[in-house]
C-alpha cells in the first residue's frame, strides 16, 4: 500500500482548504472589529461616552463616543442618535454628518453615531451583507462599516428563545434580546444591550436632553417609511415639521407611538424622560425583501432592478424612480427632517431657540453627494 | 301686452327668486361654522397634521381623536380625518371595531344634531386600501364635502363616490394645499 494513497491526498488538500476558508473569514470578521474613523470638525466641543454615564461599559464592545457641540448661549438641548441599528447606514452617516460639518449657535447637540456600538462589528448572518461601503468625502476615501441590525451574538451568547422586556415583560423573539430599539428604558445588571439603553437613557436624564433623535431606516415595501414616529408629546412638532417638508417637495408620514409597544426610544424616552422623542425612518433597499444583488454599491446607490419591477407593478409604497434611493436622499431627508422639527420647535419657542449652521440643504446634498458632507 | 309683459316680469323675478335644483347640497355654498371639532377615523396621526392647517388658518378648533357624541356639544363643523393605522389604534389602546363603532356613532350624532361634517383624507395612498377605505367611505359617505390628497385617489376612489352621491370635492396636490379649500369653507 503506498504511502501516501490518492485517497488520503485529497482529504489533505481538502482540510488545507476548508483550514484557508476558515481562516480566510475569521480574518475578515475580526476585521469588523477595527473602529470606524469619525473626524470631529470644528463644531465639536468636548467628546465623552456611553461609559461616563454608566461605567459598567467601559472596556466593553458597546462603549460609545458622544460628542457635544456647544454654542455657548441659552437653548434647548438636543440628542441625535444613529446607528441603532447599524444596517441603517443613512442613520449612522447623518450623525456622522453632523458631527463633522455641523456649527451651533444656540443651545446645543448631542450626537452618538454608533449607539449599538457591538452591531458594527458583525453582519447578520444570511442577508449576504456587504461588510463595509466607501465613499469619497471632501478630501480621501472614507470606509465604514455596515453593521448588523442587532448587538454582536457573541455578547450574551445564546439568544433565549423568547425576549421578555424589562420592566413590562412585554415578550418577543429571543433575537429581539439584542436589539437596542427594543431594549429601553434598559437595565443596569442586564444583558449587553439593556446595559447600552440604560446608559443612554442615562445620558438624556443627566444632560437634560430636550428633543431626541433616533435615526433609522426601513424595508421600501413596508408601510412606514420616510416617517416620523413621535410620542404623543411630539404630536404638534413632528405634524408641523411634515407641513414645512411637504412644502419642500419631501412628502412624510406621521406616526404616533403605540402606548402598549414597549421597548422603543419614541415610546421609553417619552414616557421616561424630559424629552420629546422622534424616530425618523428613510429607505434602504439593502433591508428589503425583494432586493436583488446585495452589496456596497446598493448600499451607497440605492439602485435595484427588482425593486424598479416592483414599482412598476404598484407593489411599493414609496416612488421608487429612476435614481434608486441613493445614500445622499436618505441623509439629506434625515438631516432635512431633524431641521424641520427644530424650526417647528423655535416657531414655538421663540424664547429659547436652536440654532444650527453648516448643513447644506436638501438639493445641494443630492447634487454633491453624502461625501461632500464627510472631512 | 302690457299684461303679457307683467306676466313676464313676474315669471323671470319668480325664476331668479327660485333656488332650484343644484347637484350640490344648499349647504355647500354656505361658509362653515366654528368651533370646529377635529376626529379621526381609523386613528392615524393625521388629526395632528389636519389641527396644525387649522391653526395656521387660526380656526377655532380642536383635536379629539377619539371624540364620543357628548363632545359635539356646542360644537358647529365636525371635521373627520379618515385613514387607518395600526400604530394609531395602539395609541389609543382600541379596537377595528371599536373605532368602527364610535366613529358610527359620532357620525350619527352629528346627523342628529344637524352638525355640519366634512372628510379630510390627508395620507396619500399609505392610508388607503385594506383596512383603511372602510373608514374612508364611512366617513365620506357622511359629509358634505370632501378634501382629498391627490395620491390618495389615484384609483378615482374618493372621486367616484362623490359623483355618486353628488359631494363637493376638493383634490388637492399636497397637504399643505388643503388650506386653500379650507380657507374658502371656514
Amino acid at each position: 500500500m503506498p504511502l501516501f494513497p490518492i485517497h488520503r491526498i485529497r482529504a489533505l488538500l481538502l482540510l488545507a482548504a476548508a483550514a484557508a476558508a476558515c481562516l480566510y473569514a475569521g480574518k475578515e470578521f475580526r476585521k469588523m472589529n477595527a473602529p470606524d474613523t469619525i473626524l470631529p470638525g470644528q463644531g465639536v466641543s468636548r467628546i465623552r461616552a456611553l461609559k461616563d454615564y454608566f461605567p459598567n461599559l467601559e472596556g466593553t464592545r458597546s462603549d460609545s463616543a458622544v460628542y457635544f457641540l456647544e454654542s455657548g448661549r441659552p437653548g434647548p438641548t438636543v440628542l441625535v442618535l444613529g446607528g441603532t441599528h447599524p444596517n441603517e447606514p443613512a442613520g449612522f452617516l447623518a450623525a456622522v454628518a453632523l458631527v463633522e460639518s455641523l456649527r451651533v449657535k444656540a443651545g446645543r447637540l448631542i450626537v452618538v453615531p454608533q449607539a449599538c456600538q457591538s452591531g458594527f462589528t458583525c453582519t447578520d448572518p444570511l442577508e449576504g451583507y456587504p461588510q463595509s461601503y466607501s465613499l469619497r468625502s471632501r478630501s480621501r476615501l472614507r470606509t465604514f462599516r455596515f453593521g448588523s441590525r442587532a448587538a454582536n451574538p457573541v455578547e450574551d451568547w445564546p439568544d433565549p428563545i423568547i425576549y421578555r422586556h424589562f420592566p413590562s415583560g412585554q415578550q418577543l423573539s429571543g433575537n429581539e434580546t439584542r436589539n437596542l430599539n427594543r431594549a429601553y428604558p434598559g437595565k443596569s445588571d442586564g444583558t449587553t444591550t439593556e446595559k447600552t439603553a440604560f446608559a443612554i437613557m442615562k445620558l438624556i436624564r443627566d444632560e437634560k436632553v430636550n428633543l431626541a433623535f433616533d435615526l433609522h431606516e426601513a424595508a421600501p415595501e413596508i408601510p412606514i417609511i420616510n416617517a416620523i414616529v413621535t410620542h404623543e408629546k411630539g404630536r404638534e412638532l413632528a405634524a408641523g415639521a411634515l407641513l414645512g417638508l411637504e412644502l419642500e417637495n419631501l412628502p412624510y408620514a406621521l406616526e404616533l407611538s403605540p402606548p402598549n409597544f414597549h421597548g422603543l426610544s419614541h415610546r421609553e424616552w417619552g414616557d421616561g424622560t424630559p424629552a420629546i422623542p422622534f424616530l425618523l425612518e428613510t429607505t434602504n433597499p439593502v433591508q428589503g425583501r425583494l432586493r436583488g444583488r446585495t452589496g456596497a454599491s446598493l448600499a451607497v446607490d440605492g439602485q435595484d432592478r427588482q425593486y424598479r419591477l416592483a414599482q412598476e407593478s404598484g407593489r411599493m409604497r414609496i416612488t421608487y424612480d429612476a435614481g434608486g434611493e441613493p445614500l445622499a436622499r436618505r441623509v439629506g431627508r434625515h438631516l432635512r427632517a431633524i431641521q424641520a422639527v427644530l424650526e417647528t420647535y423655535n416657531e414655538l419657542h421663540p424664547e429659547g431657540r436652536v440654532e444650527l449652521e453648516g448643513i447644506p440643504s436638501y438639493e445641494e446634498i443630492i447634487r454633491n453627494g453624502v461625501g461632500s458632507l464627510l472631512q | 301686452m302690457k299684461k303679457t309683459v307683467a306676466h313676464a316680469f313676474v315669471c323671470l323675478f319668480i325664476f331668479l327668486l327660485y333656488p332650484g335644483t343644484s347637484p350640490l347640497p344648499a349647504q355647500a355654498a354656505d361658509k362653515l361654522p366654528q368651533p370646529v371639532l377635529i376626529s379621526s377615523a381609523g386613528q392615524s396621526a393625521d388629526v395632528a397634521i389636519a389641527g396644525m392647517l387649522c391653526k395656521k388658518l387660526s380656526l377655532q378648533a380642536k383635536s379629539q381623536p377619539l371624540a364620543k357624541p357628548a363632545d359635539l356639544q356646542g360644537i358647529g363643523t365636525l371635521m373627520v380625518v379618515s385613514g387607518f393605522s395600526t400604530k394609531g389604534l395602539g395609541a389609543a389602546g382600541v379596537s377595528k371595531e371599536q373605532e368602527m363603532e364610535r366613529v358610527k356613532a359620532l357620525l350619527d350624532a352629528a346627523r342628529e344634531k344637524k352638525i355640519r361634517v366634512i372628510t379630510l383624507h390627508i395620507g396619500g395612498k399609505a392610508r388607503r386600501g385594506g383596512q383603511s377605505d372602510d373608514f374612508n367611505r364611512l366617513a365620506a359617505e357622511a359629509s358634505e364635502r370632501l378634501i382629498v390628497v391627490r395620491t390618495g385617489d389615484e384609483d378615482q376612489f374618493f372621486s367616484s363616490l362623490a359623483a355618486g352621491k353628488k359631494i363637493p370635492i376638493d383634490l388637492v396636490d399636497k397637504i399643505s394645499d388643503a388650506m386653500q379649500p379650507l380657507g374658502k369653507i371656514f
